[in-house]
């Protein structure tokens, strides 16, 4: 069961006094509405304003004008401390209560909130099953017992214990190393799926933003938002030179991690099946280009290539002899970064697309991939996030 | 050097007077501590106040205690108050530095933690604020009690009624340095501040489980 309600910034402003605009963490002006249920980034240079502007949802920092509502509600009209118990709040240092056990840190909102002591600790435990802990081993210990990655799952935890609407995230994933920090935003990933919570996450990392968010808010310098819109559209048309600049010069290799095989039209290559009389080979290569034909097997699993040149005579019957085994394998979850990447790596730049059994769903080359990105023509964000569109299954071998 | 017979024959008189001891410590660790914590909350709270309060108790801790002790026996004759008083003075200084101490180590990101689940200001004092200060705050009660029992010793200068275990030392100067009163006195009173220092030290282990890996550190290195 989970809820989710809209956030939105109306000329949300911040300003400090003594200095003029432009001075760190201030904030300009701010509109901007997150749908209910999206991930919405806010990503920029250190004092850009991106944790001011995350802050003055919980209300730790008040507007000096401007207003944010959740759902149709002006925050600054609802109970301080009422509204903060019902949004998940989550800090790079965790600031897990170092006096109280796992379990009871998982258990502070519902413990303010009043909840039994029986409830409190039932939901403690089906939230540490939740983000993977297991709590006979966990709920009794206290966090400095913890790792870095143990630490941020319990304060991702605690955020969500009281089921929320909306949660907020200030560089959760920060202060971890490289590869926990990818485990924990997959993890975030697979439980949003089901949560669906609106999440206001802040970061400084561009490529965190573009992985993370359902919509990336590119703010600069001053409180400015530069841009605001979905990942691919922030990569393909950056709104300024400081966004273009903010992205990277390699914006084009960052779209294409945003997209994956399923996304692609899959050609099918020219594919004969084992056993095949050599004339059939022959006339699948007849009027077209390649000069190879694929060899498959029974259950239409890729054995190799043939060359046009080793195609025995008519009447021969083709045999997995004649097969080069060159072509790196893919699926449809394969991100078009990983896709070209094994392309680049591998002797025949023809990847082949197969589906969980292995048999072959259709090729992909590094000119489709461009093609692809040419066209720009990609399902949304929603789409990538849920399961992978049917790929097109090319006709059967003869 | 130490006369059996008379330790024999005087066992009732150093119970009462360990007693005694006891009680001028508590009463003055009680109440050195409230007044204290009133003192270190409002120091944090408003920081310019910090400075001017640890100068006070700073300058009340140089007060040479021969000097300090007969000083209230014009206002409140040779009751107890006239030690407990100097006393308790004595201990705002270790108190209010350990507190405040205490209440500055609370990591800031715990403080945003708790501002940002919905934890009123009062409920984030006194479940988060004060639990996390509790082992500097013990520490500074550990160091007030050893101090304090050092202190009332030299109450006997009040009178005989007054001194605790210190109360065999004036005896022993007055009956031409009776070795073994003086002994008595002195040890007595060190085993004292060594037992009450251990309980302490238990107490703390219980009040904090989760900081039993922690060292405390006691701030403060003021002397008399």
């Amino acid at each position: 069961m989970s809820t989710a309600e809209r956030v939105v910034f109306e000329q949300a402003s911040k300003r400090y006094p003594g200095t003029g605009a432009g001075n760190p963490g201030a904030v300009e002006d701010l509109s901007l509405e997150v749908p209910a249920g999206k991930i919405c980034v806010l990503v920029g240079p250190s004092g850009c304003g991106k944790t001011t502007s995350l802050k003055m949802v919980n209300r730790l920092i008040e507007p000096t004008s401007g207003r944010i509502l959740i759902g149709d509600t002006d925050v600054a009209r609802r109970d301080v401390i009422e509204l903060r118990r019902s949004i998940g709040y989550v800090i790079q240092q965790v600031g897990l209560f170092p006096h109280q056990t796992v379990g009871e840190n998982v258990a502070t909102v519902p413990r303010l909130l009043g909840w039994e002591p029986a409830r409190r600790r039932a939901r403690a435990e089906e939230l540490l099953d939740l983000v993977g802990l297991d709590p006979s081993r966990y709920a009794a210990r206290y966090p400095a017992a913890l790792s870095g990655g143990e630490r941020q799952r319990v304060g991702v935890a605690r955020a969500i214990a009281a089921d929320p609407p909306v949660l907020l995230m200030d560089e959760p994933f920060g202060a971890v190393d490289p590869i926990v920090r990818e485990r924990l935003q997959n993890e975030l990933l697979r439980l949003q799926e089901n949560l669906a919570k609106t999440i206001i996450f802040v970061t400084h990392d561009i490529d965190e933003a573009i992985k993370m968010g359902d919509l990336v808010a590119v703010m600069q310098v001053g409180g400015h938002l530069a841009q605001f819109g979905p990942p691919d559209e922030i990569l393909s048309n950056p709104a300024s030179d400081f966004v273009a600049r903010f992205v990277g010069a390699d914006r084009g290799l960052k779209r294409l991690s945003l997209s994956r095989v399923a996304d692609l039209e899959l050609r099918r290559p020219a594919a004969v099946r084992l056993g095949a009389d050599a004339a059939v080979a022959r006339r699948a290569l007849e009027g077209d280009p390649p000069r190879y034909v694929l060899l498959l097997d029974e259950a239409d699993r890729p054995l190799g290539w043939v060359a046009e040149g080793a195609i025995p005579g008519d009447g021969a019957l083709l045999d997995e002899e004649l097969a080069v085994p060159a072509s790196p394998l893919l699926d449809s979850r394969t991100t078009l970064k990983d896709a070209l990447s094994m392309l680049l790596d591998a002797d025949v730049q023809v990847g082949l697309v197969v589906d969980r059994k292995g048999a072959l769903q259709g090729m992909v080359t590094a000119d489709s991939i461009a093609e692809f990105m040419r066209d720009g023509s990609r399902a949304s964000d929603q789409e990538r996030r849920a399961t992978p569109a049917a790929a097109p299954r090319g006709e059967a071998a003869p | 050097m130490i006369d059996t017979a008379w330790l024999a024959g005087h066992l009732d008189a150093i119970l009462f007077r360990t007693v005694q001891h006891l009680y001028l410590t508590a009463i003055t660790v009680a109440v050195g501590f409230a007044i204290s914590f009133g003192l270190a909350v409002w120091a944090v709270r408003r920081r310019n106040a910090y400075g001017p309060i640890v100068a006070v108790t700073g300058l009340l801790y140089t007060i040479p205690s021969l000097a300090l002790f007969p000083l209230f026996i014009p206002v409140t004759g040779l009751t107890d108050l006239t030690a407990v008083i100097p006393l308790v003075l004595y201990s705002l200084l270790i108190f209010v530095r350990n507190i405040v101490a205490g209440l500055d180590a609370v990591p800031r990101d715990v403080l945003e933690a708790a501002d940002g689940t919905g934890y009123s200001p009062g409920t984030r004092f006194w479940r988060v604020e004060v639990p996390l200060a509790l082992p500097l705050i013990v520490a500074g009660i550990r160091l007030a009690a050893v101090s304090t029992i050092g202190l009332v010793t030299i109450t006997g200068i009040l009178g005989d009624r007054f001194g605790g275990l210190g109360f065999f030392i004036f005896e022993g100067r007055r009956h031409d340095f009776f070795t073994t009163e003086i002994l008595v006195g002195g040890l007595a009173s060190i085993l004292l501040a060594v037992v009450v220092d251990l309980v302490l030290v238990r107490l703390q282990r219980r009040l904090t489980p989760w900081a039993t890996a922690r060292s405390v550190a006691s701030p403060t290195s003021a002397t008399a």
